[in-house]
């Protein structure tokens, strides 16, 4: 028998084989590991088909549905890596490219495409070079000083609205970029120190916690990932020390806390450039859990009537995903109700570097809501003054000061916010086929009885929270 | 659609291969490539479908009526017609713009500047109707009666867009009778394999770097990083335009259809008269064939025909005066060789081949920057720029040595070198080609999942 006789039906058997499997796999419609929306198969119209967008939208499909993609990905990365030697360099630079098609949806609240949102307000600032030195990636952004004043006016205004029934903080935590161990980077922590001090300065009733004062002495620790563009635990537990010392509380000790450790975390930074030796210096995830109890609903953006279950720590979500783990990733609005019976209560505002800050709050205070500044359309200054709200903490990411954008979304809070997205009607919610169903979809329970969210993630998130 | 795209290789191809073998009869077949010709030119542009059968059915029925009139006025009036057109055609939607702005440069022009997309591929199609509405006058072809047959011949997915251009008489006698070959399949799918191999593993490679250093702030660029993204692109231009015609010509063998080389080891070139006999070899034919011999050839004002030639050259590959200097250059450097060809034959090859190497590879700063400006800038930093090492540049060719080794290899003409070897290595062919095949495509597909860099850089023509 021919040789050719035999091979060629054998790789167009090959090839076919790739549709079938596509058509009878299991479907997915999120990347965990790019952080984004999987294209999904288009509907016919003739405007798009004359458009060229309706070929184009299969050919997305073809690229984002092939069996085993996130697999063939990594394979991707060993090509690559097989492209060259790699002399070991301390320290270089890549170029990153723009994100890829759709991002994720981070306007249905409780979707999976909301807890994975926390790449969106870091990825629209933050592509370009970035620098690798030991496997770890920096961004070289680093503050910017001129923003500052207007930071702190937003913040002036809030003080001065809530003056006598509620204090406010500053607890803005500074860029890796100030922690970059090359002493020829020193240029950019001081951006960062100057970035900080400015809104320090202009403080005019706002609380200010010397973040970065409290990491600069704990910066033989691991303060920020490698891999992700956040804070570690042991970051944020800086944050948490420098807002504990403004605000009078004596912190909790991470010995007295409960230490879990999880490995191989990708994140933000390694999706970003997808760079070997990035993948070879993966990061451990390591977090504290306090030892108190505490429960966590989530909130639609704009509603307080159809709470969701969820939970303070997720501790299912692992590889690239690890950060969700803390209040389950972002939402535009989570309360957390603790068994600290002592009448206390916090709002924070923050942006997903407040995820982490936020969870050692629940030794604290026995009513915590946590608004995300980009998502949320609740009236914060509302619920303030209901929930009778002792203290207002900003707690974010220095990115989320530096925007005329992101302190204009933070003023607006106060009555409304604005969000990050246009509002949806109750029929866009319905027609969209997220992996979650949006909160519409769940049947009204009665009184404030908490609403399941879906049932594969409910069920991980309370095997996940026994004991708090 | 693009032949390195997902879609193409996991579900239009299998299906259409699928699909053409299903029958044995070869109406049908042809049918049936022809569908799949006209949904694979419409899944990014559908409008233009519209052109493309305008212009072959126009040069059908132009091919019949030159035949039917032949030695009369009226032959020379139809072919006349279809020059006309299909040169208009051209003219309007590739020049249209380039004309306004050199005529709106002296005048006011009383309308605005036409803004039409380019039609992919239309400077290929065109040229093959043309062609054969030609050969047909010249009684060089006969007159294709079958209306099916002459439309795959014009829309024929494997060349439609990107080339080689295929001439009628190559073809002519393929239309209505292709042996079914196995040996003929497989290697069309080998050729595929290696095409599509060039083109993801090397192309886009190489152009992620071009664009981290001529895609730059220019005047950070230093003299050694613009010689070595120039050389870059050089590398990334011949492994994108020759993987993809090893493509077409792959995927015409699995249809059965044997098309003309395109390419031919450019970069072994000793000569820039050699290298063009060795680059888009279907091009230059058609020029020499088309316009050079009509001229005059080496008859008759050769100068002027060399410049006539290689300024239309110029001009086919965009509607820039870019295009047209980069042709010229060449036409400059023809007519050196020729006049220096006694000098030329007493020197040794290895520095005619590093002259030839040079010239060409300068040449594609002008192939590059459309914009003058740009180019004066570049040129300004290649001659007189820092002679740095920038920080990044030895680092990404550490990273990338074993795949620009590769690209060295591959230029290598090793079919010249050792001309048995082929015959020599036939039964180890027999067993290596499959595991090679799978491992090519394998590769290229791993490459291909998540990669958003991926265009054809001669689409734009």
């Amino acid at each position: 028998m021919k040789a050719s006789k035999l091979y060629t039906p054998l790789v167009f058997l090959a090839l076919l084989a790739v549709p079938i499997a596509m058509l009878i796999g299991e479907k997915q419609s999120i990347s965990m590991d790019e952080k984004r929306k999987l294209a999904e198969w288009p509907s016919f119209s003739w405007e798009d088909w004359t458009s060229g967008a309706y070929g184009a939208a299969i050919d997305d499909y073809f690229d984002d549905h092939l069996p085993v993609r996130e697999v063939v990905m990594h394979w991707a990365d060993g090509v690559k890596y097989a492209w060259g030697v790699h002399p070991v360099v301390a320290e270089r630079k890549v170029v990153v490219k723009p994100a890829k098609r759709e991002p994720l949806d981070t306007s249905k609240a409780g979707s999976d495409s909301a807890r994975m949102n926390y790449l969106n307000d870091f990825d629209e600032s933050y592509s370009g070079e970035m620098l690798i030195i030991d496997g770890a990636v920096y961004t070289q952004n680093s503050g910017n000083p001129a923003m500052s004043p207007s930071f702190a006016k937003m913040l002036n205004e809030y003080a001065e609205k809530l003056k006598g029934h509620t204090r406010v903080f500053s607890c803005v935590a500074p860029l890796s970029s100030a922690f970059i161990p090359v002493e020829k980077y020193g240029h950019l922590r001081q951006r960062n120190k100057s970035t900080l001090e400015a809104i320090r300065d202009n403080l005019q009733g706002p609380i200010f916690c010397d973040v970065m004062g409290e990491m600069l002495l704990k910066q033989n620790q691991k303060l920020f990932f490698g891999t992700d563009h956040h804070w570690t635990a042991r970051g944020a537990y800086c944050g948490y020390v420098s807002f504990c010392k403004a605000a009078g509380f004596a912190p909790v000790k991470l010995e007295q806390m409960t230490r879990k450790v999880k490995t191989g975390f990708l994140g933000s930074l390694y999706s970003l450039t997808r760079d070997a030796t990035v993948r070879e210096h993966a990061d451990t995830f390591e977090y504290f859990k306090p030892r108190i109890e505490a429960s966590a609903v989530r909130f639609s953006e704009s509603s307080l009537d159809r709470p969701m279950k969820s939970a303070v720590f997720c501790e299912s979500f692992r590889g690239s995903a690890c950060y969700m783990t803390f209040i389950c990733g972002d939402a535009p609005l989570i309360k957390i109700t603790t068994g600290v019976k002592n009448g206390r209560k916090a709002a924070v505002v923050k942006n997903s570097m407040g995820n982490a800050f936020s969870v050692y709050l629940i030794s604290h205070y026995e009513e915590i809501w946590v608004f995300d500044y980009r998502y949320s359309k609740h009236v914060m200054l509302d619920i303030i003054y209901d929930r009778e709200i002792d203290d207002l903490i900003f707690a974010l990411g220095m990115y989320g000061a530096m925007s005329n954008g992101t302190i204009h979304m933070m003023r607006k809070l106060g009555e409304g916010g604005v969000g990050m997205r246009p509002r949806r009607t109750e029929s866009d919610s319905i027609q969209s086929d997220s992996l979650i169903p949006a909160p519409s979809q769940i049947p009204a329970a009665p009184n404030d009885s908490v609403i399941p969210l879906v049932p594969d993630v409910i069920d991980k998130i309370e095997n996940d929270s026994n004991g708090e | 659609m693009v032949f390195s795209s997902l879609a193409f290789i996991y579900g239009f191809l299998p299906l259409c291969v699928l699909l053409y073998y299903a029958t044995k009869v070869m109406a049908i077949r042809n049918l049936t490539l022809l569908l799949f010709s006209y949904l694979f030119y419409a899944w990014g542009e559908p409008f233009w479908v519209l052109l493309l059968a305008f212009s072959s059915v126009f040069d059908y029925a132009n091919g019949l009526l030159i035949a039917k009139f032949r030695g009369t006025w009226k032959a020379k009036g139809f072919l006349i017609g279809s020059i006309v057109v299909n040169f208009g055609m051209l003219a309007a939607f590739k020049y249209g713009g380039f004309l306004y702005d050199n005529i709106a440069y002296f005048i006011k022009l009383p309308f605005a500047r036409p803004e039409v997309d380019l039609p992919i591929g239309i400077s290929f199609y065109t040229f093959q109707t043309v062609s054969y509405t030609l050969d047909v006058y010249r009684n060089e072809v006969k007159a294709q009666k079958n209306f099916v047959a002459f439309m795959m011949f014009v829309s024929m997915f494997p060349q439609l867009v990107a080339g080689p251009i295929v001439r009628y008489n190559a073809v002519e006698d393929q239309l209505l009778k292709r042996d079914f070959n196995w040996d003929r399949i497989w290697s069309g799918v080998n050729r595929f394999a290696f095409g599509l191999f060039k083109k993801v593993f090397i192309a886009n490679a190489t152009g992620a770097l071009v664009g981290k250093y001529l895609d730059t702030q220019l005047m950070d660029l230093t003299s050694p990083d613009a010689w070595i993204g120039i050389t870059l692109f050089s590398i990334q231009l011949y492994f994108d335009f020759s993987g993809y015609s090893d493509m077409a010509i792959g995927l015409a063998r699995m249809f059965g259809f044997e098309l003309e080389e395109n390419f031919r080891h450019p970069y072994a070139a000793i000569s820039v008269a050699d290298f063009y006999r060795r680059w888009h070899i279907s091009l230059g034919r058609f020029f020499r064939d088309y316009v050079y011999i009509p001229l005059g050839g080496n008859r008759r004002m050769q100068d002027r025909n060399i410049f006539v030639v290689w300024a239309l050259t110029g001009l086919w590959h965009g509607a820039s005066w870019n295009f047209v200097m980069w042709g010229l250059y060449f036409g400059v450097f023809m007519l050196i060789e020729k006049y220096s060809m006694p000098v030329l034959n007493k020197t040794p090859r290895f520095i005619k081949h590093i002259y030839t190497l040079i010239l060409i590879v300068f040449s594609r700063s002008i192939f590059y920057y459309v914009d003058f400006g740009q180019l004066q800038e570049f040129w300004r930093h290649l001659f007189y720029g820092r002679a740095a090492l920038s920080e990044g540049m030895v680092l990404d060719l550490y990273n990338h040595c074993f795949l620009l080794a590769l690209a060295v290899l591959l230029c290598i003409p090793w079919d010249e070198i050792f001309p048995s070897a082929e015959q020599r290595l036939q039964p180890a062919y027999k067993w290596l080609s499959l595991p090679a095949v799978i491992a090519m495509m394998l590769v290229s597909t791993v490459l291909l999942v998540g990669d958003t860099y991926n265009p054809f850089i001669y689409f734009r023509f």
